[in-house]
């Protein structure tokens, strides 16, 4: 999986592409660590290239957006396909993320 | 009105029939006896006049004998009497001949009229009988005695006829009691010239008259013309008082005077006296002819009737011994009645009890049959008749993450124990199988609970199996039951070890065994009360027959049915023997045609995830899964597996995580089994996903991602191995 982040002032847009399984998600995590810990502004998960999450990729997902809860920031998860939607919608994610 | 207000009104109501039927009996048994009494009574009083009459009879006849006697031997001396009149001198020799020649004639006299003869105005010679036996001749015609006053003088002037003096007391002769009988002799010219007498003895009478005793207690009194009582049990009153003074004394009066006056004027009868303390006396009485004497019998009536009296009262107390055992019997009666109310009651409720006890057995067990309509897999149909109203015999079946779950035991014995163990039985079955899937541990944990609670030594003998629908496959245990048969391609009994019955030994080991059942196999679980069903001749129903019967249906409802029918047109009128337990599974999954299966084996590294992905799509194309479809699947997989990979095997060490599935038209199976330690995911507790950020904990999605994806998600421990079973209709 493919990680491009791509910081602008106040935004970090984050563009996942690939699959999020098990195994990806240990290297995702340790990419985002930073971002992690500046979780101040507002992070953009750009999902559009994104074609599948396991419950690790999920699990990153929400530790982002409880460090943003935390530091004040936002966390925008944007064009996510049907099937993940899906999945999102299972485990309750649609109401923890705002969604573009 | 309450039952027991009921009862007693009941035995109320039997108890004053009962006081009823005594009242009845006493009446009609005193009744009785009293009608007999008077008829007895009656006759017994016709029988002592009969023979009071005829003692008065024989005794007047016998008196008559000897007044006859004493007054022919004074009136054949009336003629050489008369001869004498002129002759003085000579008369006391006529006397002399009539005491001499009679014997009852104690003295004899001739006493001349005064005047009739100028020589001798008064005359009278009288010859006696002296002690020795010899004669003596005195003169009565002495100014003291002065014998034309004499009654015996003066009465037969008086009447010119025979007459018997009133008895009196012979002062001279020694105090005995006479009478003295004199006739008037006339001479040639019609003249009445003196007095011939005769002097009667009448001791013999005391006697005879004291000697008539009819009964016991009677006696015999004798009167005088006058009613002086001559004769009597009553010393002192004999020759010293009449009849009429005697009456004023006497309790009954107004009766004894009528008596007096019958028996004065010479009556023959019969009254009845009061006495004191209401008893009665009857008086037969009759006269003594020429004599003016009357006779009477007098018997005390409790004389008459001492006999019925005392059988009379005998009867009274028999009565009363048999009324006494007849309110006993009643009572008894009365009791072991309300008795068998009361245990008609008991009965009652005890059959009320055992059918609700019919009842719940019957809950207990699944008795909808088609138990699945919606399944074409499979088809069950089983029946279970108790002997008794409850039985020993129980069945179960349930389906849990596509296995078939099923059993069929027969408890020892019969009746309410037996059931008891059946419920028993069967509740444990439910609990251990919920989360057992080995049936060699439903059934080894089965035998642990009851040996452990099992202090009536009863047990059970179970067959236990686990089908797995998916497959066909299927695990099984057998604990002394009888093997089941197996309606394959051919039919024969399932191999079983027999092992013990539950409930026998603690710690028991349980072998389990496996077999494969094709689309059509069936299999035919029974309790011995099918093939040991007797009919009258005591032959049982056995395998032989129970094997052709199987043979001539297909579908499992129509094997039950004609099993029942044969089973029961074979018992006949015989009494059921035993509980009858059939349990009939038809396995039908024809999906196994069409299915494919494959295999993948991972090791214990979590970047072999991706050949996951690979394995998932290739199946995925094989099926035709749409795009959503396929990433679920492989999302529930991923999960599933990820959990093996990081978990199950110590950290470091090398471990295998094998992954089948199995394909079918409608249905997807992927079995995932590990070596490793055990480890049950879905024991996990649901996760929250409506939780906010905040609250929302960071694992714990991945085995709720495989329960929502997947139809059936189920654990279980087989072989040392862990295995999870997913499957997802498509």
């Amino acid at each position: 999986m493919e990680v491009i982040i791509n910081k602008e002032s106040n935004v970090s847009t984050v563009r996942l592409i690939g699959r999020l399984d098990t195994p990806a998600s240990q290297d995702v995590a340790q990419e985002l660590e930073p971002l992690m810990a500046d979780a101040s502004g507002t992070i953009v998960l750009d999902c559009s290239e994104m074609g599948y999450i396991s419950s690790s990729g999920l699990r990153i997902f929400l530790s982002l957006r409880k460090a943003a809860a935390s530091r004040g920031g936002k966390v925008i998860v944007r064009n996510i396909s049907d099937d993940i939607r899906q999945v999102f919608m299972m485990t309750g994610f649609l109401n923890l993320f705002e969604i573009e | 009105m309450d039952v027991n207000e009921s009862i007693k009104a009941t035995v109320r109501k039997r108890t004053s029939a009962g006081l009823m039927l005594i009242i009845v009996a006493a009446v009609t048994l005193e009744a009785t006896t009293l009608i007999q009494y008077f008829f007895s009574q009656r006759a017994l009083r016709q029988e002592a006049s009969l023979r009071a009459e005829s003692e008065l009879r024989a005794t007047r006849n016998y008196i008559m004998d000897i007044v006859d006697q004493a007054e022919s031997a004074v009136n054949n001396s009336a003629w050489i009497t008369r001869l004498c009149l002129d002759y003085p001198d000579s008369i006391a020799v006529v006397a002399r001949r009539i005491v001499e020649e009679n014997p009852a004639v104690m003295g004899s006299s001739i006493a001349l009229v005064p005047g009739y003869n100028p020589k001798r105005p008064l005359f009278s010679p009288y010859v006696f009988r002296t002690a020795d036996g010899g004669t003596e001749l005195k003169s009565l015609a002495t100014p003291e005695y002065d014998y034309p006053s004499q009654e015996w003088f003066t009465e037969p002037l008086k009447y010119g006829i025979g007459y018997w003096s009133e008895p009196y007391i012979d002062t001279g002769g020694g105090d005995a009691l006479m009478t003295t009988y004199s006739v008037p002799i006339t001479d040639d010219d019609g003249r009445i010239a003196a007095v011939l007498t005769a002097d009667l003895s009448l001791d013999w009478l005391t006697e005879l008259v004291g000697n008539v005793r009819v009964y016991p207690g009677a006696y015999s009194v004798l009167i005088s013309r006058e009613g002086t009582i001559m004769v009597s049990p009553m010393e002192t009153l004999n020759m010293h008082q009449s009849i009429r003074d005697y009456a004023k004394q006497a309790t009954d009066t107004a009766n004894f005077n009528r008596m007096a006056d019958l028996m004065l004027s010479g009556k023959t009868g019969n009254v009845s006296l009061s006495r004191k303390r209401r008893q009665k006396t009857f008086v037969f009485f009759a006269p003594v002819e020429r004599t003016g004497w009357s006779m009477a019998i007098v018997i005390p009536d409790n004389e008459i009737f001492r006999e019925i009296r005392r059988m009379g009262r005998l009867v009274n107390f028999l009565t009363l011994v048999g009324l006494a055992m007849l309110v006993l019997i009643l009572r008894s009666a009365a009791r072991s009645s309300t008795r068998f109310h009361e245990l008609n009651e008991k009965k009652d409720r005890m059959e009320n009890e055992l059918r609700i006890g019919h009842n719940i057995q019957m809950s207990m067990i699944p008795k909808t049959f088609p138990p699945f309509p919606e399944r074409k897999d499979i088809d069950i149909s089983a029946t279970l008749v108790p002997a008794k109203e409850v039985g020993g015999d129980l069945y179960d079946f349930y389906i849990r993450d596509e296995k078939l779950f099923f059993c069929i035991g027969d408890v020892s014995g019969k009746g309410v124990p037996a059931s008891l163990v059946m419920a028993v039985t069967r509740s444990l079955f439910r609990t251990i199988s919920n989360h057992e899937k080995s049936p060699q541990r439903i059934v080894t944990l089965l035998n642990e609970s009851m040996t452990d609670m099992n202090e009536n030594n009863m047990f059970v003998t179970f067959f236990c199996g686990v089908l797995d629908m998916i497959t066909g496959h299927m695990r099984y245990c057998n604990a002394g039951h009888n093997p089941p048969v197996l309606l394959s391609d051919r039919v024969r009994e399932l191999p079983v070890f027999p092992n013990l019955p539950l409930g026998i030994m603690q710690g028991m080991s349980f072998r389990e065994q496996e077999t494969d059942l094709s689309c059509d196999d069936t299999l035919f679980l029974y309790t011995d009360g099918v093939t040991e069903a007797e009919n009258v001749s005591s032959e049982q129903f056995g395998q032989a027959r129970m094997l052709s019967v199987l043979l001539e249906h297909r579908d499992a409802q129509g094997q039950l049915e004609s099993m029942q029918k044969a089973v029961s047109d074979f018992v006949g009128e015989a009494a059921p023997s035993d509980d009858l337990t059939m349990l009939i599974i038809h396995y039908l999954n024809d999906m196994q045609a069409d299915v494919t299966e494959r295999h993948l084996i991972l090791h214990n590294d979590i970047q072999q995830i991706p050949q996951l992905a690979e394995f998932i799509e290739t199946i995925a194309d094989e099926k035709s899964l749409d795009q959503a479809l396929a990433m679920s699947l492989n999302l529930a997989l991923e999960e599933a597996v990820t959990n093996v990979i990081l978990y199950a095997y110590p950290e470091g060490s090398d471990g295998l995580v094998d992954i089948e599935a199995i394909l079918g038209a409608e249905k997807l199976t992927f079995i995932i089994s590990d070596s490793g330690i055990p480890f049950d995911p879905t024991a996990a507790p649901e996760a929250d996903v409506t939780l906010g950020v905040e609250e929302r904990p960071i694992g714990g999605l991945g085995i709720y991602l495989v329960r929502n994806i997947m139809d059936t998600v189920s654990y279980e421990r087989v072989d040392g191995k862990n295995v999870l079973t997913l499957t997802k209709i498509i």
